[in-house]
C-alpha cells in the first residue's frame, strides 16, 4: 500500500485555492492521507467538470484508507535520501538479519519490510512490521531515526 | 554478486542488481548505476565532433607546445589512473592538482604525516562510543555513512547499536538533517565559529571556563568510558578552521584524556586515493609542481588560474564550472582546456577538446581509497576500452 | 500584487550537499535554494516562488523550496553550478546574498555556462 502524498497531489487540482481550508494542495494531500481531512473538502474537485476523471482516481486510490490500514506506515520517496537508517534501525530487521542490516550491511533477507531499492525505501513486507496484527505494538524507530520525516505513519 | 558504488568515499560494497533493481545504494549511488547511460560526452575538438583517436592526437599536440600544463581532478578515477595522470604530469613537468585542495586534502596530508591518529571505519563500527560529526552533514553527502559505519549498525564489541552503545556529537553551524538525529544520548552544538570550540576543548582540559565549557565537559567524559572515539571532520570544519594546526594539537591532547581518532567525512569517491597515490611519489598530498619539486598554494589549481600561470588545463573526471567559485572558473575561458570525462558536463560543454571515457566502477575496474584509507576492489558491469587509463598511455606514448 | 517584491532582503547563505538535488549525469541541476521557513516567512517569500539571489555582483533566479535545516537567517544552495556562480573564492561555503522575489523562469544551467565562458 505504498500511497505517498505526491501520487495524490498530482491528482488535486494544484491551485492552491485554498478553499478546502488548506494553504496548499500539497498539504491537503498530507492531511488526506493523515485521514485529517476528507476529499469532499476540495470542492472544485467536485464542481469542475475537467477534474471528473482525476476525482475518480483519487477516490479509488483513497479507498484503503478508509478501512484503518494494517500498519499504516507512509513513505514520501520525495523526501528520501536510500540513507539505509530505517532499514538498518529496524528491532525486526536487526534480530533477522544479524549479518546484514543488524552490521549496517544491505538487508539479506528476502522479505525485509523495508528495503532501499531504486535509491529510495520501499515497504516491502508490512506483515512482519510490529506494528501489524492482532500484538501490535506501537513501534516508531523507523521514523524516529528518518531526520527528513520521509516516513509517516497514519496514526500514532 | 555484489557491486561496489563509486559514488561517494563510502564505497559501499553491497550494492545488488535484481531483476534491473539497483538494490541498497543510496539516491545517489542508485543513480550512477541506473543512468550511466546518459548525457556521455563526445570526442570534440573545437566545437566539432571527431573520432575518438583524432581528440586523443590533438590534446597530445596541444600538450606538446604547451610551457605550463596543470592536470586537475581525477578523484573520480582509480589509483592505478591517478598513477599514470601523475607520471604524465611528471613527463610534462606540470602542475597537479585534485579537489583536495580546496576540500579536506589538509586533513588527508596530517593523518599520512601520522600528525592526525585514525582508524578504520570497520574498527568504528565495532568498538567506537563517542563519534563527533564536526562540520559535516552525512545525511546528503556521505548518505549510507551512519547505517553503514558508524552510528546506527551493531558492532562486535557494540552489540546494542546506537540506542545505548553510541554516543554522538553533531557540530555545525544551521541544524542539520544529522543534528536532528542527535536525540537520547548525543549532543548537538552549533557553534558560529569552530575555533571556539576548539578553544573550548583545550580550555576545559585546563579547568578553565570557556564558551562550549559545559559541552566540551560532558563529551570528554564520555570519551573516557570507551577505547575508540572517533571525530569525522567534514568540509564545515575545514573552512570553520582558522588554524589545523591547533585542531590536530586539541586532538593530540585529548588523546591524553581518551583514544580519539580523526576520519575525513569528504565526498569524491577516490580523493583520498589521489592523495596517497601523490604522496607516495612526492611526499606532498596536492597542489604540486613537477617543474619546481614541491608543494605550494600557488600551485593550487584554482590559484593558478587566477594568477594567470598556466596556458593548459587537463581536466580529469571533474567539473570546476559547477563546482568552482565564479572568479576561478571564469578564468577557464584564457586557457586551452582538454577535458577527459565520460559525461557532458558543464566544463566539458566548453571545453576546447573532449575525450570521452569510462565511469568507474561500471565500465572501468581498479582500485579506490575509501575515506578511512581502505583501498576497495571496485567491479566492472559493461567494459569500456577507452577509459582513463588507455587515454593517459596513448596520451604520454604519443609525446 | 505582492509588496514583498520590491524589497530586498540580506540572506546568509551556506552552500552544501544535498542529496535530494544531486545530479549524476551532469546535465540538469536543480535550480533550487532551501529557505528556513521563519526566514521565508520573515522575508515573505513563498515556497515555489521564483527569487533572484544576488551576490559579489551576479544573479541568478532560484526556485524556493523550505528546509528546517538552513540557517534560520537564509537558506542553501545545494553545492553546484548556481552556487558556484555567486561565490568569489573567500567565502565559498558561506556567504551574504541580497534576495528579492523575481517574475520568470529559474535561471537554467546553459546560461550560467554562457557567463562563465562566453
Ligand atoms: S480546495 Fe482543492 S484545489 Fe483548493 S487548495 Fe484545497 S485541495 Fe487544492
Ligand atoms: S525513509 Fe528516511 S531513514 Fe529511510 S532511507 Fe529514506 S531517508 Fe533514510
Ligand atoms: S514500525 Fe518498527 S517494526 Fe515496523 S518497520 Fe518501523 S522500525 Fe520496523
Ligand atoms: S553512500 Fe556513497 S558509496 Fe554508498 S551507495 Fe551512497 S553514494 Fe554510493
Amino acid at each position: 500500500m505504498a500511497l505517498n502524498p505526491m501520487d495524490i497531489y498530482k491528482l488535486l487540482p494544484k491551485t492552491n485555492c485554498k478553499k478546502c481550508g488548506e494553504a496548499t494542495c500539497m498539504s491537503f494531500a498530507f492531511k488526506l492521507l493523515n485521514r485529517e481531512r476528507k476529499l469532499e473538502e476540495c470542492t472544485p474537485l467536485y464542481e469542475d467538470k475537467k477534474y471528473e476523471r482525476q476525482r475518480k482516481k483519487l477516490e479509488e486510490m483513497l479507498k484503503p484508507l478508509e478501512e484503518a490500514t494494517e500498519t499504516g506506515l507512509i513513505v514520501d520517496e520525495g523526501l528520501c535520501t536510500g540513507c539505509g537508517n530505517c532499514v538498518v534501525v529496524c528491532p525486526v530487521h536487526v534480530e533477522k538479519d544479524p549479518k546484514g542490516a543488524a552490521v549496517g550491511k544491505g538487508i539479506t533477507i528476502d522479505d525485509p519490510i523495508l528495503r532501499v531499492e531504486d535509491g529510495a525505501v520501499k515497504v516491502i513486507n508490512m506483515q512482519a512490521c510490529r506494528r501489524y496484527g492482532k500484538n501490535r505494538v506501537l513501534c516508531v524507530v523507523c521514523r524516529e531515526n528518518c531526520p527528513t520525516d520521509a516516513i509517516r505513519f497514519l496514526e500514532g | 554478486m555484489s557491486f561496489v558504488c563509486p559514488g561517494c568515499s563510502c564505497l559501499c560494497d553491497d550494492i545488488e542488481i535484481v531483476d534491473g533493481r539497483i538494490l541498497h545504494a543510496c539516491r545517489r549511488g542508485e543513480e550512477i548505476f541506473e543512468k550511466y547511460k546518459e548525457n556521455r560526452a563526445k570526442p570534440m575538438v573545437k566545437g566539432k565532433e571527431v573520432d575518438i583517436d583524432s581528440a586523443i592526437e590533438e590534446a597530445t599536440e596541444v600538450l606538446k607546445d604547451s610551457k605550463n600544463t596543470v592536470i586537475y581532478g581525477m578523484d573520480t578515477t582509480t589509483v592505478e589512473a591517478q598513477q599514470l595522470g601523475i607520471e604524465l604530469a611528471e613527463k610534462l613537468n606540470a602542475y597537479i592538482d585534485d579537489n583536495s585542495s580546496f576540500c579536506l586534502g589538509e586533513f588527508v596530508e596530517a593523518i599520512l604525516r601520522k600528525e592526525l591518529p585514525t582508524t578504520t571505519l570497520e574498527d568504528v563500527r565495532d568498538r567506537a562510543y563517542v563519534m563527533v560529526y564536526w562540520g559535516a552533514n552525512p545525511f546528503h553527502s556521505l548518505s549510507r555513512h551512519m547505517s553503514r559505519y558508524s552510528y546506527y549498525p551493531r558492532g562486535a564489541k557494540r552489540p546494542r547499536g546506537y540506542e545505548e552503545d553510541r554516543f554522538l556529537v553533531v557540530v555545525d553551524v544551521r541544524r542539520s538533517e544529522t543534528a536532528k538525529l542527535a536525540k537520547k544520548n548525543a549532543k548537538f552544538i552549533q557553534v558560529d565559529n569552530d575555533d571556539e570550540l576548539v578553544d573550548s576543548f583545550f580550555k576545559v582540559m585546563e579547568g578553565k571556563a570557556a564558551k562550549y565549557a559545559k559541552e566540551a565537559g560532558i563529551i570528554l567524559n564520555e570519551m573516557k568510558k570507551s577505547d575508540l572515539n572517533v571525530i569525522f571532520g567534514g568540509l564545515g570544519l575545514k573552512y570553520g578552521l582558522k588554524d589545523l594546526g591547533k585542531f590536530v594539537e586539541m586532538v593530540r591532547k585529548m588523546n591524553e584524556v581518551a583514544p580519539l581518532y580523526f576520519i575525513p567525512a569528504g565526498f569524491h569517491a577516490n580523493m583520498r586515493g589521489f592523495n596517497e597515490t601523490l604522496f607516495e611519489k612526492t611526499g606532498y598530498v596536492n597542489k604540486y609542481s613537477f617543474k619546481d619539486g614541491k608543494g605550494d598554494v600557488d600551485f593550487a589549481f584554482t590559484s593558478l588560474l587566477q594568477n594567470g600561470k598556466v596556458d593548459t588545463a587537463v581536466i580529469i573526471g571533474t567539473d570546476p564550472v559547477s563546482s568552482l567559485p565564479y572568479d576561478v572558473a571564469s578564468k577557464l575561458k584564457e586557457v586551452k582546456t582538454i577535458v577527459i570525462d565520460p559525461r557532458m558536463s558543464p566544463t566539458a560543454r566548453v571545453a576546447d577538446i573532449i575525450i570521452p571515457s569510462a565511469v568507474s566502477g561500471i565500465e572501468m575496474g581498479g582500485t579506490m581509497v575509501r575515506s578511512d584509507g581502505a583501498r576497495i576492489k571496485l567491479e566492472v558491469i559493461e567494459e569500456r576500452d577507452v577509459n582513463d587509463i588507455y587515454i593517459l598511455k596513448k596520451i604520454e606514448e604519443g609525446l | 500584487m505582492r509588496f514583498s517584491k520590491f524589497l530586498k532582503v540580506e540572506a546568509e547563505i551556506v552552500v552544501a550537499r544535498y542529496a535530494l538535488v544531486s545530479d549524476e549525469t551532469k546535465s540538469r541541476f536543480e535550480p533550487v535554494i532551501f529557505f528556513h521557513p521563519e526566514f521565508a516567512k520573515r522575508s515573505g517569500v513563498k515556497e515555489g516562488d521564483v527569487v533572484e539571489v544576488e551576490a559579489n555582483g551576479r544573479a541568478v533566479k532560484l526556485k524556493v523550496k523550505l528546509s528546517e535545516s538552513a540557517p534560520e537567517s537564509g537558506g542553501i544552495i545545494p553545492n553546484g553550478i548556481f552556487a558556484s556562480y555567486l561565490t568569489n573564492f573567500d567565502g565559498f561555503k558561506r556567504f551574504k546574498a541580497n534576495i528579492e522575489v523575481a517574475e520568470g523562469e529559474p535561471s537554467s544551467v546553459g546560461e550560467i555556462i554562457e557567463r562563465v565562458k562566453p
